[in-house]
């Protein structure tokens, strides 16, 4: 656009549409996008299946949270699967957790999950996969 | 097309130059999305298996919103003060006055002297006036900067006196002058002030470590000093983190790069 062009435009029009205004307007509406999706996904459920090395459901495994806390990861709570092998933890306070489960006979199991923001809900599209392998037997 | 075709050694260094000078800022970028230490063997160009959680990291290992709240508001004061008070001192250097080029041998004999020289005083200044450990104390030192007051000047020397006298004519005041005349056509300087004084605010870690006390006055680069000074493992956070802080200052840049190069070129062809 030329400049006499540019000049032609209403005086509102060059004031609001122009690349200092776009840009951060832009940066503006997907921040707050994004603060509306983490307000309406935060309360801390972190829901999976624990399966065996056949890949059938394991009813009764432990599973537990982890949570980072400065340099180590710590227990937070824990589990028993139900008969579909599903599990559920409510109260994820976390961003960088990770996931044990182990079952006496069946295996253990334990898994790294990153999460875009404390609290995130999740729900693993890979169940943890017990292994004997794992226990050390 | 036939000297289209005479540039292609001119491009070719150029476009090397540049590899050269992004290089850099692309290692940075892939180690913030990959976490590969700098000395892993064999390099990769590629970053494997890319993600943002490092970024997530950094922003929950401090707070990270505060201190760049503070950077935010330290730097528009920054801003605004030196557009202000530069214009005004660059417009007095356009007129003619006893002594003036005395006072521009002393601005220019100034601009010798390192800030790290000068802090003692500033430290004692912004004490006696109540300041440390507040926004305005964060950014007094910064309030004005000579190159960017000869930015102005330059600017300003290539308006016509003739529009300068026709508005005098007119009943403008000097203040008017410079608000209502060499403002608008000094737009390139504005510019060039704008991301001059934002970027030497937002990446100044000096005076901030020395004026701040608590730690929710604490900015960016105070803020990654001490992001490494408590993080072990750090590779991918510590480049994340570097991003962060210079996001907005390139973002900045490529928003106003045009304004930018034409102010400080303007002046250079006069004459």
């Amino acid at each position: 656009m030329s400049l006499e062009e540019d000049l032609a435009r209403p005086r509102w029009k060059r004031w609001l549409f122009n690349r200092f205004v776009l840009v951060p307007g832009g940066i503006g509406i997907i921040a707050i996008v994004w603060n509306a999706w983490v307000f309406t996904h935060n309360h801390g459920t972190v829901a999976g299946r624990v399966v065996d090395a056949k890949g059938a459901p394991v009813e009764g495994a432990e599973v537990k949270l982890w949570v980072f806390n400065f340099t180590t990861f710590v227990e937070q709570a824990s589990t028993q699967t139900k008969a579909d092998g599903s599990f559920e933890f409510a109260s994820n306070p976390s961003h960088n957790i990770q996931l044990s489960a182990e079952k006496a006979g069946v295996g253990r199991s334990r898994i790294p999950v990153r999460l875009y923001f404390q609290s995130e809900d999740i729900s693993l599209k890979r169940p943890l996969q017990l292994s004997a392998a794992e226990t050390g037997k | 097309m036939a000297r289209q075709r005479r540039h292609w050694p001119i491009h070719l260094v150029l476009i090397a130059a540049c590899f050269v000078m992004l290089v850099p800022f692309y290692w940075v970028l892939k180690t913030s999305v990959s976490g590969e230490n700098i000395f892993s063997y064999p390099p990769s160009i590629i970053p494997r298996d890319p993600h943002l959680f490092y970024y997530v990291d950094v922003w929950y290992a401090i707070p990270f919103a505060r201190y760049f709240l503070n950077s935010v508001v330290v730097s528009v004061l920054t801003i605004i003060a030196n557009v202000v008070l530069n214009a005004m001192a660059g417009y007095s250097l356009t007129q003619a006055f006893a002594g003036k080029q005395i006072v521009l041998m002393l601005f220019l004999s100034c601009m010798m002297i390192p800030f790290q020289a000068t802090i003692i005083p500033a430290y004692l200044i912004t004490g006696k006036l109540g300041l440390l450990d507040s926004y305005l104390g964060l950014a007094l030192p910064m309030f004005s900067t000579i190159i960017c007051i000869f930015v102005f000047k330059a600017s300003f020397d290539a308006v016509p006196r003739s529009l300068l006298d026709a508005a005098r004519v007119d009943g403008l005041s000097e203040w008017l002058i410079i608000w209502k005349v060499m403002m608008p056509l000094a737009k390139a300087a504005v510019a060039t002030n704008v991301i001059l004084s934002f970027i030497w605010s937002w990446n100044n870690f000096m005076w901030p470590l020395i004026a701040t006390r608590s730690q929710d006055m604490q900015t960016l680069p105070l803020g990654l000093a001490r992001f490494i000074s408590y993080q072990e493992d750090t590779t991918g956070a510590l480049y994340a983190f570097c991003i962060m802080v210079l996001a907005p200052g390139i973002l900045l840049f490529l928003l106003a790069q045009k304004e930018f190069v034409q102010g400080l070129t303007t002046g250079a062809t006069k004459g």
